[in-house]
């Protein structure tokens, strides 16, 4: 534990020396990854569809605010649906400009939820999403993770049903209309996923803001026990079709993430937990202090070798 | 010689200045009534295109059905429900955005109280220099 403790402080040290870098690289990373998931998915305008273009935006999106990533890849969703098929790209589009409209109006600090969310599903990890914002973020998260749950799930009709959308001809525009509106809206899944997850982030901050030991990690394994129950009764209720073992699996997994995390951002000594009482005027305060687990970073010490008369260690 | 709470006060100020201070100092230069109601006006006209958006898509979802029956639907009526769901849409979403701005509008007060504060007392080290 004691190395692990180490690390971290080594790590704190250097993302601070080389914050500059790493903030703009991550962004990058995400901005990169996002967008070449997008064309692995969807693909059908081969003027995106190309690693130069896709470096060119991940690139400005590094040095943009976070939320350009997400309009970036809205913008890049709808060029290539605008490419496979005018409804798809109508029908997606208005859903965007409902979340632009309604929602993102707001300006909530969490929009890269919104693109997180989809590429955690791509990588079978989703259910990490829930606890970790849980973890961090504020009950009105749950409505970012819903949004970005909605662009997976959009997608994934788009993806499913290629062959379909495209057997129709251009007279069936309506029916293609009525058919793409249908899938995305009775996506059961969709639906339970979104239940699933909003309870899960809602019990997960709860716990994790009450005043007991190990706040944290009972929020964790609530969280991931409630999330897979959850998606269990939706799955009986509404016959989702949800593999049992993929999201008993995941969520173990999701839970293994979180608990990296919680390593790096609440990492706290309970054994050493004080509790003091005191009042002023107005006031009786009970304050809890737990104190952080921290180690001192080992001072390197470097021999200088420069023969037989000179011997002398230098710090 | 440098005064080392000095230093750390400018540091406290200038980082606050580059994240939340930016917005809150833009905040703050409103009255209250005026933000709020700025805010608020900007979400009806966001409510309104949202609205106009679905009220287009449910038209389009049975366009056909839409077309036949329009002649034989009383348009009067039709046109009262789609206003009434439009004023309970728009008054529903113009108050979450009035209780949102209004507590975004105390928080920055609060906390752009205490950053002139904080510059009063660096004022007052450099004065007391």
């Amino acid at each position: 534990m004691t190395t692990l403790l180490v690390a971290k402080q080594y790590m704190k040290l250097f993302y601070s020396k080389y914050e500059i870098y790493i903030t703009p690289f991550l962004k990058f990373l995400l901005a990169f990854t996002a967008l070449r998931l997008i064309n692995s998915r969807l693909g059908y305008m081969a003027a995106v569809n190309r690693l130069p273009i896709v470096l060119i935006v991940a690139l400005m999106c590094s040095f943009m605010p976070t939320n350009f990533i997400v309009i970036m890849a809205a913008l890049f969703i709808l060029l290539h649906l605008y490419a496979f098929s005018l409804e798809c790209t109508i029908v997606i589009g208005a859903a965007f400009l409902l979340m632009f409209l309604l929602y993102f109006r707001f300006s909530p600090k969490d929009t890269a939820v919104v693109v997180l969310t989809p590429v955690c599903f791509v990588l079978k990890i989703p259910y990490v999403i829930p606890i970790s914002m849980g973890l961090i973020g504020t009950p009105t998260s749950a409505v970012s993770v819903a949004c970005g749950i909605i662009v997976y799930y959009m997608i994934h009709y788009v993806n499913v049903n290629v062959s379909l959308l495209r057997g129709m001809t251009e007279e069936e525009t309506a029916a293609k209309f009525k058919i793409v509106i249908d899938g995305i809206l009775n996506n059961k899944e969709m639906v339970v996923t979104i239940a699933a997850f909003a309870v899960t982030l809602i019990l997960v901050y709860i716990i994790r803001r009450l005043s007991i030991d190990y706040a944290w990690t009972i929020a964790m394994a609530a969280g991931a026990f409630v999330n897979v129950m959850v998606i269990l009764i939706g799955d009986l209720m509404f016959d989702t079709n949800v593999s049992i073992l993929g999201t008993v699996i995941g969520t173990v997994v999701s839970l293994l993430l979180t608990g990296i995390l919680q390593f790096f951002v609440f990492h706290v000594d309970y054994s050493r937990t004080e509790k003091v009482q005191f009042e002023d005027d107005e006031y009786y305060y009970y304050v809890k202090a737990v104190p952080k687990v921290t180690v001192t970073r080992p001072e390197k010490q470097v021999k200088q070798i420069a023969g037989q008369k000179n011997n002398r260690s230098i710090r | 010689m440098l005064n080392e709470e000095r230093v750390i006060l400018m540091t406290k100020l200038a980082s606050y200045e580059a994240s939340d201070g930016k917005r809150n100092v833009a905040i703050g230069s409103y009255f209250r009534v005026d933000y709020i109601g700025w805010q608020v006006l900007k979400s009806i006209i966001s409510a309104t295109i949202a609205f106009v958006v679905v009220f287009a898509m449910y038209i389009f979802y049975d366009f056909e059905i839409f077309m036949m029956d329009i002649y034989k639907m009383d348009l009067l009526e039709f046109g009262k429900s789609v206003l009434k769901t439009y004023a309970v849409v728009i008054i529903t979403y113009a108050l979450i955005s009035y209780v949102v701005y209004a507590y975004r509008y105390s928080k920055a007060r609060k906390s752009l109280r205490l950053y002139y504060m904080n510059l009063r007392k660096l004022s007052g080290m450099y004065s007391n220099k």
